[in-house]
């Protein structure tokens, strides 16, 4: 019979911390500071316009991805991460259902149903390029969507593997 | 008796209220590492305005690896998902290659991939903290203070080395144990 090998663990006082001491309590100030937070909302705020760029050549990308899943999955995850930093918000929202749909039909080892992708890449592409966010008409999209979404997938969690 | 010069006094004075009046962050040096030249770009500025003012980029693992080689590197924020090497192998070369200039650097994880399944993953390649994209100041600086105020003890495993995965530490547990020889060899303090 073998044993398994044990566990070692290392305590933090053993092994080498980012800061030690008085910068611990001095970062701590740092991080909850008002001048922190207004640098920082500063930075996210200088950061929009180069990102919703970034977002406009991502929705290039989609167009010409076509019907390729693979692509539109790693294009879509890249989307849902920069939408709302570049005050895309619906774009954001809405890339958010389709990926929660192609991870859970992923997970579910199911075939995707291309035109509800199709479907939401549209509804992405219009929304992003929009020269305003529309708030009231994005979550009438979003609800429109997210309910398709979680009637197929229901559908799919109910059919048996082919 | 001792005496100083007044310009003696006055620089100790000057290093005194420098002291006081720093962020605790401005020694650090920090790594990104993003594919995304916008996200390494905001990611820097975030870290600027919490005072880390050396911040070194990677747009890749393999890039990352071989600036942590070359530099003192206090603290990483890494993407998921890079070519040629992405996050979590990169992840694991920090933590378990012999060739590791600090296996025990902080390593945040930030990734639009938010699944359960993938953040288990991340967390099982040694990452310290995981961030969702899209980030907010508010969610990093929070990771951040995790990592400076609750700093984790590290576990070494036939298959992992890195921070411990168990979120929080009951004193009064006293078992049972996932493992009977769990921490039979503990360096707990």
């Amino acid at each position: 019979m073998t044993t398994k090998p044990q566990a070692q663990m290392i305590a933090p006082d053993a092994y080498p911390q980012m800061m030690t001491g008085k910068d611990v309590a001095q970062a701590m100030a740092t991080l909850k500071s008002a001048q922190t937070k207004a640098k920082a909302q500063g930075a996210m705020k200088a950061a929009a316009p180069p990102m919703r760029a970034a977002i406009l050549q991502y929705v290039d990308q989609l167009e010409e991805a076509g019907q390729d899943l693979v692509r539109i999955f790693d294009l879509m995850h890249e989307i849902r991460g920069f939408a709302e930093t570049a005050g895309l918000a619906t774009t954001g929202r809405i890339a958010d259902i389709l990926c929660r749909y192609m991870d859970d039909m992923l997970r579910l080892g199911k075939a995707m149903d291309a035109h509800l992708v199709a479907l939401h890449v549209a509804a992405i592409t219009r929304a992003a390029r929009a020269e305003k966010d529309d708030e009231a008409m994005g979550q009438i999209v979003v609800t429109e969507l997210a309910a398709l979404v979680t009637r197929r997938l229901m559908e799919a969690q109910n059919t048996p593997k082919p | 008796m001792k005496h100083f010069s007044s310009t003696a006094i006055s620089a100790r004075s000057a290093e005194s209220s420098k002291r006081m009046s720093g962020s605790g962050f401005e020694s650090l040096k920090a790594l990104v590492v993003d594919d995304n030249a916008h996200m390494r770009s905001l990611l820097r500025a975030l870290l600027n305005s919490i005072g880390i003012k050396e911040v070194q980029e990677a747009a890749h693992g393999g890039a990352a690896l071989d600036m942590l080689r070359s530099k003192k590197i206090d603290l990483v924020l890494t993407d998921m998902q890079m070519q040629p090497m992405d996050g979590l192998e990169f992840t694991r070369q920090v933590r378990l290659s012999d060739t590791s200039p600090n296996p025990f650097v902080p390593i945040i994880m930030i990734s639009g991939h938010t699944e359960r399944h993938r953040i288990e993953v991340a967390r099982d390649a040694g990452v310290t903290e995981f961030l969702a994209k899209p980030i907010t100041a508010a969610h990093l600086f929070s990771r951040i203070a995790e990592i400076v105020e609750r700093p984790r003890a590290f576990v070494r495993t036939e298959g992992y080395f890195g921070p411990d995965r168990r979120r929080r530490q009951d004193d009064n547990f006293a078992g049972p144990w996932r493992r009977a020889n769990d921490f039979a060899d503990t360096e707990v303090r």
